[in-house]
């Protein structure tokens, strides 16, 4: 009897640590201490400088230092990880780079910051996780480099960034933290062949006429007028669900910061959506940024919306059938004009590193995004936020695509096409569901525009924005 | 009256394993536990990290999406472990079955292949296969007239590919453990039961399968938990997509503490998926499990 107890109490044991272990692989990693975030120490004394001012001199301190940089797959930096060894041989700083997808690089910082591993110097910040990395201390307010002599070149000129941008991607509360590095706007990417051969001279200038008229003649024969990429993700909630209730006159928020995706001017954009699927591919719910580049650079789509920054892809031929046929405009009009997308990512100094591991990131970052750069990035690949640089008629006729960036910029930049506040990444995730679910018609446009209504404001509310606790900032 | 004596060079060879295992085993176990009682959101620690009793633990009962992950996860056990079974099975037959035992050692190593291909591998690679434009599996279908399917553009033709890819890395797995059953069976028990049971179906109901049964149960315990902690592979091919349709309950729990950052509500989702591991493994043990005497 105490035998056969005692087997059964070693069985239980046995698979409590059996599970355990199981438990150990999926359940969520040994979270670091809940003390606050390491507020930034004050950098190291500034040399005097002595004459003119140079990288090279200012480097000098740091020389030998080694940062690390969160860096994604794309052409931005590509050109920046070309453009790098000239920044080290002057500098004498190393920078490693570590090339991770979209979808966890917020995550790998977000544990970087809260573990205080300083594993990362050179903090990647799109546009919608600004407000989070600032109001929580995680990045360092830049004013304490720029207003350093040793540190700031006097070329620095931050006025000479498109304002939309510098706003946008690394201002918060009126504070710099970021300065524009991979800079997008949504552009019309169009086969400029398809469209002639179909009898169109030109492309639609509204969303009604491309699905209207574009539509119809260019989905046949196994081919697609157009493809909105919409996959489970940001790629869903921005990419597809804000894209298409802004030129709608939708929006997420009303101006008393009330969600306001049940409005008519909302409504009318997800049921425009909708509508547009018939001449969409079938799976589109599955498709990605990599699958809808790839749909127009292999011949099998005839526009898409997509990012500025994508153009390289179109224009190599190693990576494009269309090279040849590739042609832009600014994002379609709905009923309020054009409201084309807005995103990007600036750099930001991390607030865990050491004062020579921020001084040197400082460095590098006034480097890669310097008006003295900008052309040589652009060359590369990658998209400057730089106004300068698009004003050079040389570049301007060598990529045709800068005159519908620099108008969507200018014109039509909506600085809270997302919202930037520290709740965005939990919204985000609710609209990647409905909004996916929307569009499979597993749930109505408008029960789902109320569902999203009714978790949006909950997650306001218990932020403390309708009590006061928070300012309403987007 | 023997004194009990320590056998230090047995403790000495046990312990670096012990250790290893309280480590990586039993502090994250506890760790969780005691996360899962607390307030602990990542993104506001500055909310503080207070004793919240069992608040994380109505609130996951009081979640709807959560209990729905649950279910997507047990349709998706229910499509895949009983095929990797009867399949695992019937591989195992053949390749015991085989007189050249050359061939049957090669194919034991081609066995495990599937096994060794990292999730997040075979998740890439069933994208390319499964695409709808330019996939191998439409290609296929395609030469017999069938028009192309959407496999991971609609809810179930998604769920049904996830289970294919699973089915195809983990039968192996299955069939493995089912040899290691069979080559139990002495050659004079075998040929004694041919004698009284024939061949064919009684041969293998009344021979060769109470040797499996060892086998089959330790194959249901760490399916269930694999399908439980399921994520690289699916998150790869699908992301819980489309809509929730894939989005099986170790998705969700990583949505839940890696998108939202929610560590108090993902632990006490995990202990309960713990919890539930235990009862399900003792189920098995007492349903299947039966000492065979070689």
């Amino acid at each position: 009897m105490q035998t056969s107890r005692f087997h059964r109490i070693g069985a239980w044991v046995s698979l409590l640590l059996i599970f355990a272990v199981v438990l150990a692989a999926c359940g969520p990693q040994a979270a670091p201490s809940a003390a606050p975030a390491q507020q930034p120490a004050a950098p190291a004394a500034a040399p005097a400088m002595e004459g003119e001012w140079t990288l090279a001199k200012a480097a000098e301190p740091y020389k030998g230092v080694s940062i690390n940089c969160v860096f994604l797959d794309r052409p931005g930096y590509r050109a920046a990880i070309e453009l790098l060894p000239e920044f080290e041989q002057i500098t004498g700083i190393d920078v490693n780079w570590e090339i991770m997808p979209y979808e966890n690089s917020r995550e790998k910082q977000v544990l970087d910051f809260t573990g205080m591993t300083g594993n990362y110097d050179c903090i990647l910040i799109d546009v919608v996780w600004i407000g989070e990395f600032a109001a929580s201390g995680w990045v360092v307010p830049l004013e304490r480099f720029y207003n350093d002599p040793a540190l700031a070149d006097p070329e620095l000129n931050l006025a000479g960034f498109f304002p939309i941008l510098l706003e946008s991607f690394g201002t918060w509360d009126n504070v710099i933290y970021g300065l524009p590095f991979d800079n997008y706007s949504g552009v019309l990417f169009y086969n400029r062949c398809m469209l002639e051969e179909a009898g169109f001279d030109g492309p639609p200038q509204t969303w009604m006429e491309l699905k209207d008229v574009y539509g119809p003649a260019l989905t046949k024969d196994g081919k697609y007028a157009f493809a909105l990429q919409s996959r489970r993700g940001e790629t869903q909630s921005a990419d597809s669900f804000m894209r298409m209730i802004w030129p709608f006159g939708g929006s997420l928020l009303d101006e008393n910061f009330e969600p306001n995706l049940t409005s008519e001017g909302s409504l009318a954009g997800l049921r425009f959506r909708q509508d547009l699927m018939k001449y969409m591919p079938p799976d589109i719910v599955e498709w990605d940024h990599d699958e809808t580049v790839q749909g127009l650079a292999q011949g099998n789509v005839a526009m898409i919306t997509e990012w500025s920054a994508f153009n390289a892809y179109f224009t190599d031929p190693q990576t494009s059938r269309i090279v040849d046929c590739i042609d832009y405009a600014v994002e379609p009009a709905g009923p309020v004009g054009p409201r084309p997308a807005l995103g990007g990512f600036s750099l930001g100094v991390s607030a865990n590193s050491s004062p020579e591991k921020q001084a040197a990131t400082w460095l590098f970052i006034q480097w890669i995004t310097s008006e003295a750069k900008a052309k040589d990035y652009i060359r590369a690949g990658g998209v400057s936020g730089r106004m300068s640089a698009y004003e050079d008629p040389e570049l301007q006729a060598q990529y045709p695509y800068f005159e519908p960036l620099v108008i969507s910029w200018k014109e039509y930049g909506n600085p809270v096409f997302r919202p930037r506040f520290p709740e965005w990444p939990a919204i985000s995730e609710l609209i990647a569901q409905t909004g996916t679910e929307m569009m499979l018609g597993s749930i109505s446009v408008e029960d789902g525009a109320k569902l999203l209504n009714d978790q949006i404001r909950q997650i306001l509310d218990q932020a403390g924005y309708y009590s006061g606790q928070k300012p309403k900032l987007q | 009256m023997s004194k009990s004596r320590v056998n230090w060079p047995a403790v000495a060879l046990i312990a670096p394993a012990v250790i290893i295992l309280l480590a990586v085993g039993i502090y994250p176990l506890l760790f969780a536990l005691d996360v899962s009682f607390r307030q602990y959101q990542l993104t506001k620690l500055y909310l503080g990290t207070d004793y919240v009793g069992f608040q994380n633990y109505v609130a996951v009962f009081n979640d709807a999406l959560f209990w729905q992950s649950l279910g997507r996860t047990a349709q998706f056990f229910v499509l895949t472990v009983p095929a990797q079974i009867v399949f695992g099975v019937l591989i195992a037959l053949f390749i015991d079955g085989m007189r050249w035992k050359a061939l049957s050692f090669l194919m034991r190593v081609l066995l495990v292949i599937p096994i060794a291909i990292t999730p997040t591998v075979v998740g890439l690679v069933g994208r390319l296969l499964f695409n709808r434009d330019f996939g191998f599996i439409n290609y296929l279908l395609s030469l017999v007239g069938v028009p192309p399917v959407s496999w991971l553009g609609e809810p179930l033709p998604a769920m049904v590919t996830i289970a294919l890819v699973d089915i195809w890395q983990w039968t192996p797995f299955v069939a493995l453990v089912m040899i290691s059953g069979l080559s139990l069976i002495s050659q004079e028990v075998l040929e004694s039961g041919k004698l009284d049971a024939g061949g064919g179906w009684n041969l293998f109901w009344h021979v060769q399968a109470p040797y499996l049964l060892p086998g089959l149960t330790a194959v249901l315990i760490l399916r269930t938990a694999d399908i439980l902690k399921l994520f690289d592979m699916v998150f790869v091919l699908t992301r819980g997509g489309p809509g929730v349709s894939t989005e099986l309950v170790s998705v969700y729990i990583q949505r839940v503490g890696f998108r939202i950052f929610d560590m108090g509500v993902a632990s006490a989702q995990a202990i309960l998926l713990l919890i539930l591991c235990i009862v399900l493994a003792r189920g098995y043990i007492r349903l299947f499990y039966r000492e065979v005497e070689a």
